[in-house]
């Protein structure tokens, strides 16, 4: 269990974030021409044939938890990508010639005004492209649409303001001297931590919300890469999985960010990198990295989830069963699940666990996504929007008839812990990896 | 030169030149754009058998999605099979394509040809009374869509009207009717109408992209 009131400042301390960014000093014609130098870049043959392909079916609608949650039309995934596609229509389609004459050219007023459906009605879960008959890559559109409002600086305050202090080396006030800190403490309770090993198999990853808020998560990692007796570090300098510049979409930051942890991993000989239970974090690195540093990664990247999974089914992770009476459904992270196809490997875990597993009606590559992933949850103007699509979380649990929901994602499990707050919903929110090791068999 | 005459020469010709010219240009100015390698590591050695299966499963929903896209579902493939037999399955249909290509197959009584004229005829009617009537089909939709839309019927409203002699000397309008389906040609490459070719490359990179990454699409 979480601290609640470590929780509530938590959020409290988001509710002031935004006034924290530093005002952008571009001009409206800068913004415009960054954000177009971003499409130009952008905009390949996979995205072209998307932009192309749509006939206005509307069916995405009816896949999107913030569409569902609140009814709005505006909300549709595909008009997400409207001035994406009035921007390919005018300056890279085919038939450009032709649309030049009536399509308008995009101005920073629409830019302004999509900021809304990109970034706080828009989780980039992904489950849109899992109903569209034509088969588009919505949420990759609306990731290059995030790109190009990053670099003409005109993102949410408060995703500038985290994007801001991480190109600076620290998140919400911790860098590394606060890491060795906390270490210290936590080794103070008894906790063996490998800290800054020369060499290692597997370089762990954790995040600030783990270290400050979700310890359990943490505690929980530790004790278990312990138990397996594989030779594992973290490193203070590197020890950062969330990306932040993936969330607001300036590739520079998220370049700089994986980067870092990619020449860590080298410098030490790991052969597998471990992401924690931070949703994004996996495909920042897991497929987003080997690109953003120019060659593939000499060693693998797995979700804790996945990393856990594997350990169970190979017999080097034995759990105890909790027994049948206990009822437990799971949410899949969109990141790690429908992104990453990180599906099996977390049922592995509940099934070793010897539960009553019942799955929801859409689950694994279908799932409902909660809201709050892909910087949701933090941005304070969108709080109702998120309450909305969650209210489809929660119904989609309770027809299971399940008493614990089990997620290894930090960002699900915050919108989770704080959407059963607002509504009063009294399940179990757990943490795959803090079931586990609450359950070691040895 | 008649209109029939006219109908059956330069704006045949021309209109299939123009349809022909536009796919290519439309499709292969998408496909050729560049595209960087992905440098990341996949979970499967090939991403071919994603891309061909997600060609061929988005022709049906998954279970999860299929109540919420059953009455567009019924709508769209009555339009669609109806479309198919109206044009492939009548016997003038079937002479003018051995004319043009020398390819011939046996075709359907008028009789039947028309039932599905009229139900395809009556879909589109319902499939547009949605589009006007559903608040994200009003938000999503463009001039392009409703333009579409006439293009489409107007061949098979002039067809049914041919073939029932109706609306005028018969030549009149079975050369209005070739034109309408002249301008459908033309309209074609320009219009959401591509959608007919470009589905095949859309979801097989959709397939693709989730494939490497080991995910069932």
């Amino acid at each position: 269990m979480i601290d609640m009131e470590r929780f509530g400042q938590f959020r409290e301390g988001i509710k002031g974030l935004g006034s924290m960014a530093v005002p952008s000093t571009l001009s409206d014609d800068e913004k415009i021409a960054k954000a177009k130098q971003v499409f130009f870049r952008k905009i390949d043959s996979n995205m072209a044939i998307g932009l192309e392909s749509c006939i206005h079916c509307g069916h995405c609608a009816s896949a999107c938890h913030f569409h569902e949650g609140t009814g709005d039309a505006k909300y549709t995934p595909i008009r997400k990508l409207e001035l994406l596609k009035r921007f390919y229509r005018r300056e890279l389609s085919p038939m450009r010639w032709l649309h030049r004459l009536y399509t308008r050219d995009v101005t920073t007023q629409d830019l302004m005004q999509w900021q809304e459906l990109v970034y706080d009605s828009c989780t980039e879960c992904g489950r849109c492209s899992q109903i569209c008959p034509m088969g588009i890559n919505i949420a990759a559109g609306v990731n290059v649409m995030r790109e190009a409002m990053a670099d003409a600086q005109m993102i949410p305050d408060e995703l500038a303001a985290v994007e801001q202090e991480q190109c600076q080396g620290t998140l919400f006030g911790f860098g590394h001297d606060q890491f060795i800190e906390a270490v210290d403490a936590f080794r103070g309770q008894g906790l063996d931590i490998p800290l800054d090993k020369d060499k290692a198999d597997i370089l762990l990853l954790t995040t600030v919300v783990d270290i400050t808020l979700f310890t359990d998560a943490f505690i929980s990692t530790v004790k278990v890469m312990n138990n397996l007796g594989v030779n594992w570090t973290l490193r203070s300098c590197n020890f950062e999985a969330a990306n932040f510049g993936l969330l607001s979409g300036y590739e520079a930051l998220q370049k700089q960010a994986s980067d870092g942890i990619i020449k860590e991993a080298i410098s030490i000989g790991a052969k597998i990198v471990i992401t924690p239970e931070c949703g994004h974090a996996y495909p920042a690195l897991r497929w987003d990295g080997a690109n953003e540093y120019g060659q593939p990664l000499p060693f693998d990247v797995l979700a804790i989830s996945e990393f856990l999974g594997q350990q169970v089914n190979a017999g080097n992770l034995k759990l105890k069963p909790l027994g049948k009476d206990k009822k437990f459904t799971m949410h899949d992270p969109c990141k790690i699940a429908r992104h990453g196809g990180v599906i099996d490997e977390p049922r592995a875990v509940i099934n070793a666990l010897g539960v009553d597993f019942i799955e929801t009606e859409s689950s694994g590559e279908n799932n409902w996504c909660c809201g709050g992933g892909a910087g949701v949850f933090l941005i304070n103007r969108a709080s109702d929007l998120r309450e909305k699509a969650f209210s489809i979380k929660i119904n989609q649990v309770n027809d299971t008839g399940a008493d614990t929901v089990v997620m290894s994602c930090g960002s699900c499990r915050l919108n989770f812990i704080s959407g059963a707050d607002n509504a009063n919903w009294n399940k179990n929110i757990e943490s795959l990896v803090v079931l586990v090791a609450e359950n070691l068999a040895d | 030169m008649s209109l029939l005459d006219f109908a059956r020469g330069p704006a045949m010709q021309w209109s299939l030149i123009i349809l022909v010219v536009g796919v290519t240009w439309r499709l292969f100015g998408a496909l050729l754009l560049m595209k960087k390698k992905d440098l990341s590591k996949a979970k499967v050695e090939s991403t071919t058998g994603a891309s061909i299966s997600t060609v061929f499963n988005r022709f049906w929903p998954k279970p999860q999605f299929a109540a919420q896209m059953s009455i567009t579902l019924l709508l769209a493939y009555t339009m669609h099979i109806g479309l198919f037999v109206v044009v492939f399955l009548f016997s003038p249909h079937i002479t003018l394509i051995t004319d043009m290509t020398g390819l011939s197959w046996s075709g359907l009584s008028g009789g039947v040809v028309m039932f599905f004229g009229a139900i395809t005829l009556a879909s589109m009617i319902a499939l547009l009374i949605r589009r006007l009537t559903s608040p994200v089909l009003k938000m999503i939709s463009t001039p392009g869509d409703y333009i579409s839309w006439l293009i489409t019927a107007l061949p098979v409203l002039t067809g049914l009207m041919a073939h029932a002699h109706f609306g005028g000397p018969y030549e009149t309008v079975l050369a209005i009717h070739m034109l309408t389906v002249e301008l459908l040609f033309i309209w074609f490459p320009f219009s959401k109408l591509m959608h007919a070719f470009l589905f095949i490359p859309s979801r097989a990179k959709l397939g693709a992209v989730f494939g490497r990454r080991g995910v069932k699409i």
